[in-house]
């Protein structure tokens, strides 16, 4: 899974890199405020993810959701955990009702972008 | 569907294709010169920030509302390229004040062949300006709408719509099947509202300013690939950043370096080759539309500050397409 984790993000950065010097194994970390070493060898898969926050920083950075990257790295955001921690029953409920529904009929509970006359 | 996240428009057609997900983002870049040289791609400067027009409609002209859709900050002068990401493929127009940047016509429904309209994507990995020949644009350069310089001025001459506009197609689902298993993993309701303050104008439109070397790659697919029953789009305004702060309560980006600052501090620049593809030719009307600072000279104004040439070193060249150790023919 680490692996996973790692090569996405890898993949990712130098893609934006192209670009963008902004994006170097160095600058990033030090923006998200971790070691280059770290990041490096979280890139590689030989440490696991780092922590919630520091990947929904790197999920920011590299313009990704972060829940995708959360799951990726094998988390749950705190905050969905504490949402059902409140209420459990009921979105617990939710969820298993959701849960084999197809994307498209999920993504209606969405906020869309409104498009207009034009 | 299309989803703001992040500032960036997520673009989802999941009864289409689980996969078929796209993300556009906007990207602050500087000002190349307009002075007729050629100059490499410059860098990104971080993403602009997106909102909601619906989210402050009190504050935005009527129009926006009636539009619907997206509003960024953008300063006179400045510019902007646009960044595509996605794995699955995509059928991308672009347009400005509904003009379509690639063939410089008037934005209408569909995609077409000849010329092409539209970018293949993943294959054109950005866009930053319009397609003036082949492997040639002219930036995108905000300038304020109504004030003559805007591609939609220059060939409508009106001041209608400015912004920019975005529709996307998938591909069919079954030839993106198909092509995944050819090459195992492609690579490729508001209430009512009463005006509070009167503001500037914050409308502002997109006009072609410096060339630069870009190529819109030709479409690798068939027309036929591209599902053109489902499509979204999306109307993204530009508002001048000096309204923005009136308008969202929020700081806009600063100004961003000047190219000459740029290339003093010794960045890199960059150039895209993909040895795959071919490029399109340039669109004909737009070949002929006046550059900013052709337009201001015409007009006696200096509409851009900073325009004197650069020397754009040091040039990055990014490769696509080449095998490890293939040696590229070039043009001799």
């Amino acid at each position: 899974m680490a692996k996973g984790f790692g090569d996405f993000v890898r993949k990712r950065r130098e893609a934006l890199r192209q670009r963008d010097e902004r994006f170097s194994v160095r600058q990033v970390a030090q923006r998200i405020g971790v070691e280059p070493s770290f990041l490096s060898k979280v890139e590689r898969g030989d440490v696991p993810p780092p922590s919630e926050s520091k990947v929904v920083a790197l999920a920011r950075e590299l313009g990704e959701d972060p829940d995708v990257l959360l799951a990726l790295a094998g988390k749950v955001s705190s905050d969905l955990q504490d949402a059902i921690r409140k209420r459990p029953e009921l979105f617990g409920s939710l969820l298993r009702e959701l849960k084999d529904m197809p994307d498209h009929a999920v993504l209606r509970l969405v906020r869309e972008v409104r498009d207009g006359k034009w | 569907m299309i989803e703001l996240k992040n500032d960036q428009l997520v673009f989802r057609f999941a009864d289409v294709h689980a996969d078929a997900r796209l993300t556009i983002e906007f990207q602050r870049t500087l000002r190349i010169p307009d002075d007729d040289r050629t100059y490499p791609l410059p860098p990104g400067l971080g993403r602009f920030p997106i909102r909601h027009v619906d989210d402050f409609a009190v504050n935005v002209p009527e129009p926006w509302i009636e539009h619907g859709g997206v509003m960024l900050p953008m300063y006179q002068s400045e510019a902007l390229w646009v960044n595509f990401h996605s794995s699955y493929p995509f059928a991308v127009r672009v347009a400005t004040g509904k003009i379509d940047a690639v063939t410089g016509k008037q934005l209408r429904p569909g995609l077409g062949r000849d010329p092409q309209n539209y970018l293949a994507i993943p294959e054109q990995p950005w866009l930053d300006g319009y397609c003036v020949k082949r492997g040639e644009i002219r930036q995108f350069v905000a300038m304020p709408l109504g004030a003559g310089y805007s591609a939609e001025e220059q060939i409508t001459g009106a001041a209608e719509s400015g912004g920019l506009q975005l529709v996307a197609y998938p591909m069919k689902a079954k030839v993106y099947e198909r092509l995944r298993l050819d090459r195992a993993g492609l690579v490729l309701g508001r209430g009512e509202f009463t005006k509070v303050f009167a503001m500037a104008a914050p409308d502002m439109g997109l006009a072609p300013g410096g060339r630069m070397r870009q190529e819109i790659f030709d479409d690798p697919h068939k027309l036929t690939d591209w599902d053109q029953d489902h499509s979204g789009r999306c109307f993204v305004h530009l508002a001048n950043s000096f309204a923005w702060r009136q308008i969202t309560g929020e700081v806009p980006p600063t100004v961003p370096p000047t190219a000459k600052e740029y290339t003093k501090a010794g960045l890199p620049w960059f150039e895209y080759y993909d040895d795959r593809l071919e490029a399109v030719a340039g669109s004909s009307i737009i070949e002929q539309l006046k550059s900013v600072a052709g337009m201001g000279r015409e007009k006696g104004d200096v509409p851009l500050p900073e325009n004197q040439a650069v020397h754009a070193t040091p040039i990055v060249v990014l490769r696509k397409g080449l095998a490890k150790g293939q040696v590229r023919e070039g043009t001799f």
